[in-house]
């Protein structure tokens, strides 16, 4: 038996109360939000101070902490209000703000005292100085830049003692974050206040001219074109590098995700971190982790900044070289162990004759073949084709309420 | 008290600059500063600076990257060594730099430039209280809210008046990686002159190079307030830069000559847009449009 290691906080994203409550119940120990100004996420579904109050009740209860993102880079006007906001989450018990912008960071220090402040990273913090400087500042925690890399990490941890989150795991900005405006040229809107039309994942022609401007293109036909689209990032493989780094909290993207992404990637992360720090010499990376995530990948996985700069293969040129195989079929809502029978609200169509899987906190999975279904009225049906339809299916395998069901593509 | 400051690329030029009148020169280098027409030694630095305080002219240098530790590490030298040689200021945009600044006690005044992440006069504000001496505005902003900026902070807002801006820098080797997977023989640099256009939209010509801080993707057309320059005046837009960062040689020379004889015609009354505005156009080079950027938008145009 090996020395036990410290374990860091395994942060989710949650884009609504439903997915706030999945995440903590698959085992994240804090998520983080937006509320409904001030955040980068103006399309995710960002929460009222009621669902806050929701979330923290359900989040407090089970020893889980709750942060909100308001990492907008503000222009004239667009801080108005946020001092009374600030006071709100304080006051509501949020756990902590995540913030980039300076003028934001001073409103918040002044107006809300005792709120904990995050760093965001959208500001870029890529040294250990510039962490020794937000923590004069009052700072509890800097997210680094996704362009830090395991080495620097390393050397920042051991010259300053500020609260250190890193990215795991997600989509990332292949810029620097906030360090790009494509979006304000190409679509007129405004990347850094919440409008990224991700213009780097789009198709460009690359042309040099001549000196008479003519263009004259470096993409021959049937060449792919030029893109900026990065792979998503995943350290799955590398946990006992992440961990004994010393990394505070360890961040997983995507509050525009859906549940069965959130519940599997906190699933999958919650098992190799506990199943690290338990025993750490006597660790082994179990590739059916990695298998679990690729169910609801969207891009390929690779380490980012971690241990190389990108090369060619964390860019994305051609159509993805790999996609999801699994798609979420339902949730189960009740289980009747005396029957065998599950209640499961449907989320996509399945039907009679389906290979699926549920699978629960604790990174349990039960495989199984959908050989009846019956509808609220106790009539057998063939499909579930219905958005949210209750239906009831029979199990060989016992289930909980919150697990979930997905299925093959 | 107009201000134009232009970037330098050469000691000569340099000189060229302060002949045709430009007030303020900003240099640097690669390691230390982003996206400067050529990266020059200290050596170069020290005879600009000798030559601009001649001239009773300033210079800036760019110490504005985005650090890594091991940038951090020699940045208490190269700060002593600029302050040594006695460079008016530098422009900052990491908060480490600042950290290291405050440590060392340095007289070496800092100006911040975050690029895209200066929006508002709160934001200069908090920079203001930890010792800023001015800030570069970020590109993407309208008249009205520099306008608005610069009558809520106590320190003069730069802003840039003519030249290319940044809209995009990645740590990535993005064109390189891609010619590797297209198994192109290509070279990535400034020099290589590439362009990358929309999909939607193949008209649009916007520069892109790598170089040792990563990436860069300028706008598709260089910034030119030339038509508005009596306005931003009125508005208390005072502070000019000129970026030469794309542009070589004595073109440059000439056209910032041409904004001096703007801010002088401005000066004494005697400005009009429409000949300023044709000489402009005369000396552009023929592969970059010139526009007005976002400054003509209104502020809730791009949200």
């Amino acid at each position: 038996m090996g020395v036990k290691m410290k374990k860091p906080e395994i942060l989710a994203p949650a884009g609504n109360l439903e997915k706030l409550k999945i995440a903590i119940r698959y085992g994240a120990d804090a998520v983080y939000i937006g509320g409904q100004d001030y955040g980068l996420r103006s399309r995710a579904g960002n929460f009222d101070f009621d669902q806050m109050q929701e979330g923290i009740a359900f989040a407090h209860d089970r020893d889980a902490k709750v942060y909100v993102a308001a990492n907008m880079v503000t222009h004239e006007g667009d801080s108005k209000g946020s001092g009374e906001f600030f006071r709100t989450l304080r006051d509501i018990g949020i756990d902590a703000v995540i913030v980039s912008d300076p003028a934001l960071i001073a409103i918040c220090m002044s107006e809300a005292p005792g709120l904990p402040v995050h760093l965001s990273t959208q500001s870029s913090a890529t040294n250990y100085k510039t962490l020794e400087f937000w923590k004069k500042e009052g700072l509890e925690r800097v997210v680094l830049a996704r362009e830090v890399n395991m080495e620097e990490i390393r050397e920042i941890r051991r010259k300053t003692d500020v609260e250190i989150e890193a990215f795991i795991h997600g989509a990332m900005c292949i810029s620097y974050s906030g360090r790009c405006v494509l979006s304000n040229h190409m679509s007129n809107r405004d990347a850094n206040r919440g409008g990224c039309a991700q213009s780097c994942r789009w198709k460009y022609d690359l042309f040099d001219m001549d000196d008479v401007a003519t263009k004259h293109s470096l993409i021959k036909e049937g060449d792919d074109p030029f893109s900026m689209s990065a792979v998503d990032l995943a350290m799955i493989r590398h946990i006992p590098d992440i961990v004994s780094t010393g990394i505070d909290s360890l961040k997983i993207e995507g509050r525009m995700k859906s549940i069965h992404y959130v519940s599997t990637v906190v699933n999958v992360y919650r098992k190799a971190i506990d199943t690290y720090c338990s025993d750490p010499e006597n660790y082994t990376f179990d590739p059916a982790w990695e298998e679990e995530l690729w169910k609801t990948a969207q891009r390929e996985l690779a380490s980012g900044f971690y241990y190389h700069i990108p090369t060619e293969n964390e860019q994305i040129f051609a159509k993805p070289r790999k996609i999801p195989q699994y798609t979420f079929a339902a949730q189960v809502i009740d289980y009747d162990p005396s029957t065998k029978m599950a209640t499961l609200q449907q989320r996509n169509n399945f039907g009679v004759g389906e290979a699926v899987e549920f699978y629960g906190p604790g990174l349990i999975h039960h495989k199984q073949v959908i050989e009846a279904i019956w509808d609220e009225n106790g009539n057998a049906i063939d499909r579930a084709p219905n958005a949210m339809m209750i239906v009831k299916v029979k199990v060989d395998h016992p289930v909980d309420p919150y697990y979930l069901m997905r299925k093959k593509r | 008290m107009i201000e134009v400051i232009a970037t330098a690329e050469s000691v000569n030029q340099a000189k060229a600059l302060l002949t045709v009148g430009i007030d303020t020169l900003y240099v640097g280098q690669d390691q230390f500063g982003l996206r400067l027409p050529k990266s020059l030694t200290l050596d170069e630095i020290e005879e600009i600076v000798q030559e601009a305080h001649k001239f009773q002219k300033r210079l800036i240098v760019a110490v504005n990257g985005l650090m890594h530790n091991h940038h951090i590490d020699d940045v208490p030298d190269y700060l002593s060594k600029l302050d040594q040689i006695g460079v008016d200021a530098i422009t900052v945009g990491d908060p480490g730099v600042i950290m290291t600044l405050q440590e060392l006690n340095l007289s070496l005044p800092f100006i911040y430039d975050a690029q895209t992440m200066v929006t508002s006069a709160d934001h200069i504000s908090f920079w203001v209280k930890r010792g800023a001496i001015g800030a570069v505005a970020a590109r993407e902003l309208t008249l009205i809210e520099l306008e608005n900026i610069q009558n809520n902070i106590s320190v003069p807002l730069e802003v840039q008046v003519y030249g290319p801006t940044c809209i995009h820098q990645s740590k990535r080797p993005l064109v390189s990686n891609y010619f590797r997977y297209s198994q192109k023989n290509e070279a990535t640099n400034r020099e290589r002159g590439l362009f990358l256009s929309e999909p939607k939209d193949p008209e649009t010509q916007y520069p892109i190079y790598e170089d040792q801080n990563g990436t860069h993707i300028y706008s598709t057309e260089d910034l030119s307030l030339m038509p508005y320059l009596d306005r931003c005046v009125q508005k208390g837009i005072t502070t000019w830069k000129l970026d030469g960062v794309l542009l070589q040689g004595d073109r440059f020379v000439r056209i910032a000559q041409l904004f001096v004889s703007a801010k002088q015609a401005i000066e004494s009354g005697a400005y009009s847009s429409a000949t300023f505005e044709t000489k402009l156009h005369e000396l552009q080079p023929t592969n970059r449009p010139l526009g007005a950027g976002f400054y003509l938008k209104q502020p809730g145009d791009v949200q």
